[in-house]
């Protein structure tokens, strides 16, 4: 499946859960991931995560895709990372 | 499903915050190094998530560009990372190989003329002694032997045949044309009679070039005559289309191995080539039956839709090799061919080229260890 990941977490939480993320998906903006995972891998970075953030002040979105097919991007302004495989 | 990642600028790989990244060379730096063509500015890939760092009040320790003051890397999802295929002028440390053997993921190098120069291949992880004894014992077994290379051979010469009655369509060209591609058809489906009654497996092997030998003769008919391929000539290759030839079988033996890496199979038993070909045999002897559809209609869509043209080779001193905007193009068009799905007949779901590769290998494993018939994978398009 696609997912992309928006969080919003406390200031001091930030570094942790980017460094965590970049592990699974892409960077595409600040605060904003996204990329192709397998099901248990979604889970087990659902899980992951789950260590890292304070559920009572954090919130994080994932919006699940079947593929990347399944819906358009559109960039305006700057596009700051993609998910391109050849680098 | 993860991705291989094709690393095309010069830079280095280093494992960092538990992931991997990519920090390519300035340009300014990249200018003195031999082999680097000026036009990588936009090759770099955007500096990611600084700001998030600044944020947090990160420290970087690498050096960062003089006039932008930003660090130009790209970090890569360790989890998304199927192999690495390196063509630029890379750096890597020790702890990055570590970290590669902890993950399972496979780096093949590419020279600088774009030729498959080795694999690093993590430890075993799949090691499986039952596996291993019985693809020995089937290499000892002469007639065992020769059954799987037969099968090897009968495959790949089927999926030829499939490419060349493709090309010999009514609505692709002329007359002259067609008779040229029916006698072609014939006189392979001769040699191809002649595998059953093979003894050995070299008497295997010179079948097997008679019947490239024959098909690389049409190429001139599909492709056009600029392209045509008159001889197969490696080490170095002395043309454009051998230099594509070479480069695009490069990528199948490395992909190949990449999934027979993911099996319980010892990529170095193998049976139609011989096991001391100081390569991972096995892998060649699989890549026999995918070249045709991978690395062949792949070579022929390029260049007939003049995707790849004249322009992206260079000669030099009779050598021919492909510029980097070449292999790029080829690149991206293999990636695409791994990923294409068909519909698979016996498993009814949509499988793509690359699980294709690892059902092969897996169907080799269960004729290896139950003796059920092997048999070769054939396009049935």
């Amino acid at each position: 499946m696609y997912v992309i990941v928006v969080y919003d977490v406390e200031e001091k939480r930030v570094a942790k859960v980017l460094k965590f993320l970049r592990r699974y998906l892409h960077w595409v903006q600040n605060s904003v991931f996204e990329g192709e995972l397998t099901e248990g891998k979604f889970k087990e970075m659902q899980a992951g995560l789950r260590k890292h953030i304070k559920p009572e002040k954090d919130s994080v979105l994932f919006y699940k895709m079947r593929s990347d097919k399944d819906f358009e991007k559109e960039v305006m302004g700057l596009e700051k990372a993609g998910t391109e495989t050849m680098l | 499903m993860k991705r291989p990642y094709y690393i095309m600028s010069s830079g280095r790989l280093r494992r960092k915050q538990n992931t991997v990244y990519f920090e390519p060379v300035t340009p300014a730096e990249s200018r003195l190094q031999p082999g680097n063509d000026n036009a990588e500015g936009d090759l770099h890939p955007r500096d990611a998530g600084i700001d998030e760092e600044l944020l947090a009040g990160f420290t970087e320790e690498t050096e960062a560009d003089p006039i932008t003051g930003r660090v130009q890397r790209k970090p890569i999802p360790v989890e998304d990372i199927e192999a690495f295929y390196c063509f630029g002028e890379l750096d890597f440390n020790t702890k990055f190989f570590n970290f590669l053997s902890q993950q399972k993921i496979a780096l093949h190098l590419f020279n600088y003329y774009g030729h498959y120069s080795g694999s690093y291949v993590p430890r075993e992880y799949l090691p499986s002694g039952f596996t291993l004894v019985e693809q020995v014992r089937a290499y000892l077994d002469t007639h065992r032997r020769l059954l799987i290379a037969r099968e090897f051979i009968e495959a790949a010469s089927f999926n030829i045949l499939k490419n060349l009655q493709y090309y010999s369509n009514p609505s692709r060209g002329s007359i002259e044309k067609l008779i040229d591609f029916s006698t072609a058809i014939r006189e392979i489906e001769t040699l191809r009679a002649a595998i059953p009654r093979t003894d050995t497996t070299n008497e295997l092997m010179g079948l097997e070039g008679n019947i490239r030998e024959r098909y690389y003769r049409c190429w001139g008919e599909i492709l056009g005559q600029d392209f045509a391929l008159d001889k197969r000539v490696k080490h170095p290759p002395n043309n454009a289309i051998n230099a594509l030839v070479s480069f695009a079988n490069g990528l199948v033996y490395a992909t190949v191995l990449s999934e027979i890496y993911h099996t319980h199979l010892d990529p170095t038993v193998s049976y139609l080539h011989g096991p001391g070909e100081r390569r991972f045999s096995l892998a060649l002897d699989i890549s026999e039956i995918f070249k045709p559809i991978l690395a062949d209609k792949m070579i022929f869509k390029l260049v007939n839709n003049k995707q790849i043209q004249e322009k992206h080779f260079r000669k030099e001193l009779n050598f021919c090799y492909l510029e980097e905007s070449g292999r790029k193009i080829v690149l991206q068009e293999y990636d695409e061919r791994l990923k294409t799905t068909i519909k698979h007949r016996s498993l009814g779901r949509n499988v793509s080229y690359r699980q294709l590769i690892r059902l092969e290998a897996y169907k080799l494993v269960s004729h290896l260890l139950s003796g059920e018939e092997y048999k070769a994978f054939r396009a049935w398009w």
